[in-house]
Parts: structure tokens; sequence; C-alpha cells
């Protein structure tokens, strides 16, 4: 007996119920593909024909959360100028039988779960412009016969397991545009060939485990805009040469560069991103960099920088992000970092940097993040801060800070972390902190504060972390506080907090530490709701205070 | 332009831009952010020059 469904179909149309049948999760998704119904597969969801040879020509099936494998029947699809599969759930291999589909230029297959090697037989496609298997599972080396395909101008591998070195092949291509290998396990060096891709813009081998120098010639590199070979294992000093380049983005951050920063770098006006942080560079920062004047980001923590900030910074007018942290700075923050208006972050951190916060930094209108932990800095907080109205996240901790806090700061109202710990701020807590209604983290420990906690701290509505402990606080510790509903810690121990343990601290249900030990609090321990969670660690240390320790004064007696 | 630098010495500048937005002006040029298919939350783009004139870019 004759199939008749079988018959309705030519070999494409079989082809596509073989595709679709390997396919799991299609139950909703390809509903129309039912050559019982509808044997017009060119009207099919995804599928589409050439005019006048009825041939399937494209297949777009992305983002459908298709689950199965691609069927070894895609081969037969002979026609197919475009796949695209990106963003299922696709696993299993990419089939050989796909270097069957000879007129192929888009093929796309990321986002997937796809493992296994790549196909040699990717390498028959002798049409193909656009390749992207970025975001699967595949694992094996490049193959080299990737240098076969005449027309390639995107190559994305991202985010794979792709292992064995880069295909130096690869290189001698003059229509590349695009190379994207970022996310995987290639090993070996960068070869000084890549400099013959002469149509290329962007090259991107981030987060691998490459080893070597940078190339001498890197400067020949001349079509690149973004070079990116950051987080890897490249050794050796960053070449003079690199000064010819005309990229926009130059990130080599992650390394393990040694040697001073190139001044020539500084003649790169072209730079819009400059990231050579994380590596082990030593010497100065070279003032011609403040010749930068187009530059936005420019990264140098985490290496070992000495000398100070070159004022000259302050002339890269452009500057939105400035991350100078964890080196071995010295000398003072220059007057000058006033002038960049545009400055969004600006993290000193963990340097060696004293001398007072120059009041022109309150020009910086535009300041988000302000971090300056870890220092040497003396004098008190620029009265002008308060004009900050941007800033979120003030760090000024572990640093010889003194004088009061001033009342102002209640003005940076979007503050949402303030951190003076480890300073010699003194006096009392103004009650203006308790308009900081953003505040997620007050930590203000070990200072030399005095004076009352204020009631007003009760209106910190959203914070999370109070630490207080280690200044002189006295009083008592207030009821409002109870009104605290995110509160996580509060830290209070080691001041001279006295009276009792305010009940209404009860309602704060989200408080998981507590710490308000070495005070003169006295009564007895709220017996309910989370504080009985909270150790005896929480309360040691106040000799009137009733709780059930050992040595507490209506605890179990000491023995003999 | 930038052959001239190349034969100059070291060193790069921002596209002019000249005539690179088609009859369309002012033709300025901009930084532009490049999504690199999948980056980490928190991660900056790697950014490129483009000309831009109005909402539209163009290549420099």
């Amino acid at each position: 007996v004759l199939c008749p469904i079988a018959s309705s179909l030519n070999d494409e149309g079989k082809a596509l119920m073989s595709i679709k049948e390997s396919f799991s999760n299609v139950a909703n998704v390809l509903l129309d593909w039912d050559d019982v119904h509808n044997a017009d597969f060119c009207s099919w969801r995804g599928v589409f024909c050439d005019n006048i040879s009825l041939s399937v020509v494209s297949l777009n099936l992305s983002n459908l959360i298709l689950g199965g494998e691609i069927s070894p029947a895609i081969g037969d699809l002979k026609n197919l100028q475009s796949i695209d599969l990106e963003g299922n759930k696709l696993t299993g291999q990419i089939p050989d039988e796909i270097g069957n589909c000879g007129s192929l230029v888009h093929l796309d297959l990321s986002d997937n779960l796809l493992y296994g090697d790549i196909p040699f037989s990717i390498s028959k496609l002798k049409q193909l412009e656009f390749l992207n298997l970025k975001n699967n599972q595949l694992t094996g080396p490049i193959p080299s016969t990737l240098t076969q395909i005449p027309y390639l101008k995107i190559l994305d591998l991202a985010r794979n397991q792709l292992t064995g070195e880069i295909p130096r092949l690869i290189y001698w291509n003059e229509v590349l545009q695009y190379l994207g290998l970022r996310g995987n396990k290639l090993t070996g060096t960068l070869s000084s060939d890549m400099c013959q891709l002469t149509g290329l813009w962007y090259f991107d081998v981030r987060g691998n485990d490459l080893t070597g120098r940078i190339p001498d010639n890197i400067g020949n590199c001349t079509s690149f805009e973004i070079l990116d070979i950051s987080y890897n294992q490249i050794t050796g000093e960053i070449p003079y040469n690199i000064g010819f380049l005309q990229v926009a983005t130059l990130s080599l951050q992650g390394n393990k560069l040694t040697g001073k920063i190139p001044e020539v770098i500084g003649l790169m006006q072209a730079l819009a991103v400059l990231d050579l942080s994380e590596n082990e560079l030593v010497g100065p920062i070279p003032s011609i960099l403040g010749n930068l004047s187009y530059t936005g980001k420019l990264y140098l923590h985490g290496n070992k920088l000495t000398g100070p900030i070159p004022p000259e910074l302050g002339n890269m007018s452009k500057l939105s992000y400035l991350q100078l942290n964890d080196n071995q700075l010295v000398g003072t923050i220059p007057a000058e970092l006033g002038k960049l208006v545009q400055l969004f972050e600006l993290n000193l951190a963990n340097n060696y940097l004293e001398g007072p916060i120059p009041h022109n930094i309150s020009s910086c209108t535009a300041l988000n993040q302000f971090n300056v932990h870890g220092n040497r800095l003396n004098g008190s907080i620029p009265l002008g801060f308060r004009t900050l109205e941007s800033l979120t996240y003030l760090n000024l901790s572990m640093n010889d800070f003194k004088g009061q806090i001033p009342i102002e700061l209640g003005h940076i109202i979007n503050l949402d972390t303030l951190d003076l710990t480890g300073n010699k701020f003194s006096g009392a807590i103004p009650a203006s902190i308790g308009d900081l209604e953003h505040l997620l983290t007050l930590n203000l420990s070990s200072n030399e504060l005095n004076g009352p906690l204020p009631a007003e701290c009760g209106n910190l509505r959203s914070i999370q972390i109070m630490d207080l402990s280690f200044n002189s606080l006295c009083g008592n510790i207030p009821a409002e506080l109870g009104q605290l509903q995110n509160i996580v810690s509060l830290i209070l121990n080691n001041n001279k907090l006295q009276g009792e343990i305010p009940e209404q601290l009860t309602n704060c249900f989200s408080l998981a530490n507590l710490n308000v030990s070495y005070n003169n609090l006295s009564g007895i321990i709220p017996p309910i709701r989370n504080f009985s969670r909270f150790s005896s660690d929480s309360f040691i240390g106040n000799p009137l205070l009733c709780g059930n320790w050992l040595g507490s004064i209506c605890g179990p007696s000491l023995p003999k | 332009f930038l052959a001239q630098k190349r034969l100059g010495g070291p060193g790069s500048s921002p596209p002019s831009c000249r005539s690179k937005c088609g009859s369309c002006s002012p033709c300025k040029p901009v930084h532009v952010p490049i999504q690199p298919g999948f980056s980490m939350p928190l991660e900056y783009y790697p950014e490129a020059w483009r000309c831009k004139c109005g909402n539209k870019l163009f290549m420099p």
C-alpha cells in the first residue's frame, strides 16, 4: 500500500519533516509543520522558499526554545542560504551534513547547548560570510580549514570550550571583519601574523589561556578598532609599536604584563577605552596620558604603579571612569581632577595618597562613586560635597580624616553607601544622616564619635547594614530603630550606650546580625521573636544586662 | 588622514567624519558600545567610533 502522506512531499519537504522529528518541544511552535493538513512547506513557520524554484532558501527558527538535535537531513536542503537556529536549547553535535548546504551564506547556531567538535565539513561552505556558533558547549580545536572559506566576514566562536591554538592560517584573510573567540580555553601565543587581517575591525580573544608576548609588530594591525586580549596570561612588556594602532578600545587587563606604561600610548587619541588594569605594570603613570582628551574610560588599577597622580589627567575632559586603585601611588590628589565634569566614578583606593581631598573635587558634578579607601588622606570632608547630588557611593574609610561629620552630608540624597570607617571623625553623628532615605549601608565604625545615636536614624527606611561600633556613643539605643524593616546587620558594640535594649527592635524581622556587646546596657534582653536567635556574643560585656550566659548578672552562676 | 599619521609616526585621532553622513549634517564622531554578544553584567562593552547625524550612525 502506498503511503499518501509521504508522497505528498518532495525531498525537501521530507527533509523538513525529519528536521522537525529530531527537535523536541515542537508541539506549539511548529504546529503548522504538518504534512497531512498542509503540504505547502513554503508556508510553514520559519521556512522561506525561492519564488520560482520553490526550494527552501532560508530556515529561521530562532528563539523558540526548541530542544532536541539538528537532524543530518539539514544537508538535503541544498539551496539553503541562511540557517538561524539561535537562542534555542538544541543539543547534540552539529551534523557533518551541514557541509552539503553549499549555498549557505549565513549560519547562526549561537546560544544553544551544542557539543562536540566544529565539523570540518563547514569549510565546504564556500559562500559562507557569517558563522556564529557562540555560547554553546563546543570542544576540540578551531578547524584550520575554516581558512578555506573565502568570503567569511564574521566568525564568532565565543563562549565555548574550544582548545588548542588559534590556527595561524586564520590570520591570512583580508575579508574577515570580526573575530570573536572570547571565553574559550585556547592556548598558544598571539602570532605576529594577526596583522595580516587587513579588513578586521573586531579582534577579541578575552578570557582564554593564551601565553607569550604581545607581538612586537602589533602596531601593523591598523584596521583594528577593538583589540581585546584581556584575561589571558600574556607576559612581557607592552611594545612601543602599540602606539601605531588606531584602536578605539585597547583591553589588555588581567594579564601578566610587566614594565612601564609606554609613553606613546599618550598619542593614541582615538582611544575611547584604555584598560591596562590587573597586570604587573611598574613605574609612574605617564603624564602624557593627559593628552587623551577623547578617552572616556581609563583603568589602571591593580598594578604596581608608583609616583604621583599626574595633574595632567585633569585634561582628559571626556573621562567618565578613572580607576587608579590598588597601586602604590604617592603624593596628593591633584586639584586638577576637579576639571573632569563628566567623571562618574573615581576610585583611588588602596594607595599611599596623603593630604586632604581637594575642594575642587566638588566640581565633578557628575560624580556617582567616590572611593579613597585605604590611603593616608587627612583633613576633613569638603563641605562642597553637598553639591554632588548624583553621588551614590562615598567611601573614605581607613584614612586619617578628622573633624565633624558635616550636617550637609544629609543633602546627598542619593547615597546608598556611606563608609567612614577607620578614621578620626569626632563629635556627634548629625541628625541629618536620617535624611538619607536611600542609604543601604552606613558604616561609621572605628572613629572617635560621641554623643547620642540620633533617633532620626530610624528614618533610614532602606538601610540594611548599620555599623557604628568602636566609637564613644552614649545615651540610649533609640526605640525608633525598631522602624527599620530592611535592616540585616545592626552593629553597635564597643560604645558607651546605656539604658535598656528597646523592645521595638524585636519588630526588625530581617535583623540577622546584632551586636551590642561591650556597652553599658542594662535591664533584660527582650525574650521574644528574633531575639531568641542571637547568641550571648551579641550581648556580652554589658555588666548590668540580664541574660542567660555564663557570668551575666542573672545567668547561670560561675563554676567554682 | 590616518595614512598621513602612519607615515608621520605613532599616534591616532578620532575620525574627522567629514562627509561620512551623506547629505546629513552636522556629522560628528561619537563612541558607540559594541556588544560582544555575551557579556557579564556590570562589565563595560568595548567601544568603537562611529559618525553620528541626528539619531543615525554611519561608518567613519
